[in-house]
């Protein structure tokens, strides 16, 4: 079924998946290979979660997708565009549409929960009319309207993930990357979170979460992508973490 | 802190330079009044008319390296003599006799000292030209000392304007170790390296201005009082030595010393961004 797809978007019939891999591999040396042959599509809306045991190549392929490292061979095209042939300057700007998360939040301790946020515009140059009106409306969805002169040490470690969620998605990417997001939270931040990935993706960003959280990923019936030694070896169109001994 | 030390640094430096540059425009100004305040002496023929006198003088004046000619009359040349070298008993001897009558000279000055020798041949060819006395070891020796002077200044400063590199260098690269955390989550973001590397570059341009600004600042208030004291305190030595003024020396010094400054700022701040920023890595 995927294949035909495969098909399709390259027959230019219909619009060019958000991310395409065409049998990437990744060797970090002569005997780590971290993905082997890779070959995955994720169209425009999905919402995918990669899991795998450590050492999978999970972070690779994060890495791989925000051009942070190249693929050994293979090709990678990010809405329809192969990234390899991006040139240095063109990287910080391909950045600007994808959106990134990690399992330890990642904020900048000396600046309040507002200004974390609003980095993420000033980097951009984003005028300061724009940030003042986005930084509060996105803080509130992710329910923070009340904490914005917080420092990162004063938050709980779900409000700190939320803050940098909300630093992720201020500038609206099309896509949103997303490392182990709840590794670092309880069960019950850890649903506030997905929650929160699933209504951004509803709103239309295609979302891609690693994860080891196996109760979430059996429950939210989402795409799920397995990696093993770096090899793709199941991808379920509304699979569980379970139904595959890992 | 640390751009504390390099603004001193750079201070320094350039405190140097300027020190180091009014010394030798100083001495080049001695330099340059004594090779124009040593000239040759040119004799005639024996019984040489004061008219043929006249018109290789002419011949002389006529070129371009020739700043003035004077001319010493026989008469003239025996009366510096007598009363230089005589007794008033001696002179009486000779009467109204003029011994040196055939000692008439020009005495030659130049505006380009480095002409000297091949003037000297093209007067020793004039007909009616007995001979010259060219003093040319002592120009020679003043333009040597010139040249190594200017070669030693030239040396130590760009001594020290790698040093002043290196300390701004080490400036930058602890200020992006401070910022690693907040340049790789710019990187994250999007940020181009215009971006995170504006910041920098304008904190080694700053270094580079104050550095250069408070040098400039003291060594125009400390030049005019420095030459003051030293005419006061050693008239005799120093007399008919005239300084170069503190304007004509400030008016090369600021734009020099700034020029430095902010250039030695940019290049020091963008060589270690350029190593600097390489490091810095999007964990993930
Ligand atoms: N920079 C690197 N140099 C060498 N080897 C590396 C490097 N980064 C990762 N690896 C290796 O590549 C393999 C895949 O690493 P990766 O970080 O992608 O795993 P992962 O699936 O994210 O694991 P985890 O669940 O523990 O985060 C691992 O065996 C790791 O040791
Ligand atoms: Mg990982």
């Amino acid at each position: 079924m995927r294949k035909i797809e495969l098909e399709r978007a390259l027959s230019g019939e219909i619009e060019p998946p958000v991310i395409r891999l065409d049998d990437v591999c990744k060797d970090y040396d002569d005997d780590m290979h971290a993905l082997k042959h890779l070959n995955l599509i994720v169209n425009k809306g999905e919402f995918v979660f990669v899991v795998g045991s450590s050492g999978s190549g999970k972070s690779t392929l994060i890495k791989l997708l925000l051009k942070e490292i190249g693929p050994t061979s293979g090709k990678i095209y990010v809405m329809g565009k192969d990234i390899s042939r991006l040139k240095k300057n063109a990287v910080a700007k391909y950045r600007r549409n994808i959106g990134i998360v990690f399992q330890d939040f990642r904020l900048l301790p000396e600046m309040t929960v507002f200004e974390n946020v609003a980095f993420a515009q000033r980097v951009i140059e984003t005028p300061i009319k724009k940030i003042k009106r986005d930084v509060p409306n996105i803080l509130s969805i992710m329910g923070l309207s009340e904490r914005l002169d917080a420092h990162p040490s004063e938050l709980s470690g779900g409000e700190q993930q939320r803050v940098a969620l909300a630093r992720a998605l201020v500038n609206n990417p099309m896509l949103l990357l997303a490392d182990e997001p709840t590794g670092n939270l309880d069960p019950r931040n850890s649903w506030e979170i997905m929650r929160l990935l699933e209504d951004v993706n509803k709103r239309g960003t295609t979302v891609i979460v690693v994860t080891h959280n196996k109760e979430i990923v059996d429950m939210m019936q989402k795409r799920v992508v397995h990696l093993n030694k770096g090899v793709l070896t199941n991808d379920y169109e509304k699979g569980g973490y379970s139904n595959v001994k890992n | 802190m640390f751009s504390l030390a390099s603004i001193a640094t750079m201070a320094a430096c350039l405190f140097l330079f300027g020190v180091f540059y009014a010394v030798i425009a100083n001495f080049r100004a001695m330099i340059s009044k004594a090779e124009t305040r040593v000239g040759f002496t040119v004799f005639f023929d024996e019984g040489i008319s004061d008219e043929e006198i006249a018109e290789i003088g002419e011949k002389i004046t006529y070129r371009a390296e020739v700043s003035e000619i004077v001319l010493t009359t026989a008469d003239e040349a025996w009366e510096q003599y007598k009363s230089e070298k005589l007794s008033p008993e001696l002179i009486q001897t000779f009467g109204n006799d003029n011994p040196l009558e055939n000692s008439a000279s020009y005495t030659v000055y130049l505006n380009d000292i480095s002409m000297q020798e091949s003037l000297v041949r093209y007067i020793r060819s004039i007909e009616g030209v007995r001979k010259v006395n060219n003093k040319k070891d002592v120009s020679e020796s003043l333009t040597s000392i010139n040249k190594v002077l200017t070669v030693l200044a030239i040396a130590i400063i760009i001594i020290l304007l790698g040093v002043a590199v290196f300390l701004i260098g080490i400036t930058i690269s602890t200020g992006v170790s401070i910022r690693k955390q907040e340049i790789s989550i710019m990187k994250l973001i999007g940020a181009t390296n215009f971006f995170i590397r504006i910041p920098y570059i304008v904190e080694g341009i700053l270094i580079g201005l104050i550095g250069a600004a408070i040098p400039l600042i003291i060594l125009n208030f400390s030049y005019g009082v420095i030459i003051n004291a030293l005419q006061n305190n050693f008239a005799l030595l120093l007399s008919g030595t005239d300084f170069v003024d503190s304007g004509s020396i400030m008016k090369v010094l600021i734009p020099l010393s700034i020029g430095l400054g902010v250039g030695i700022g940019f290049l020091g701040s963008n060589i270690t961004l350029g190593k600097q920023l390489k490091k810095i890595e999007v964990k993930t």
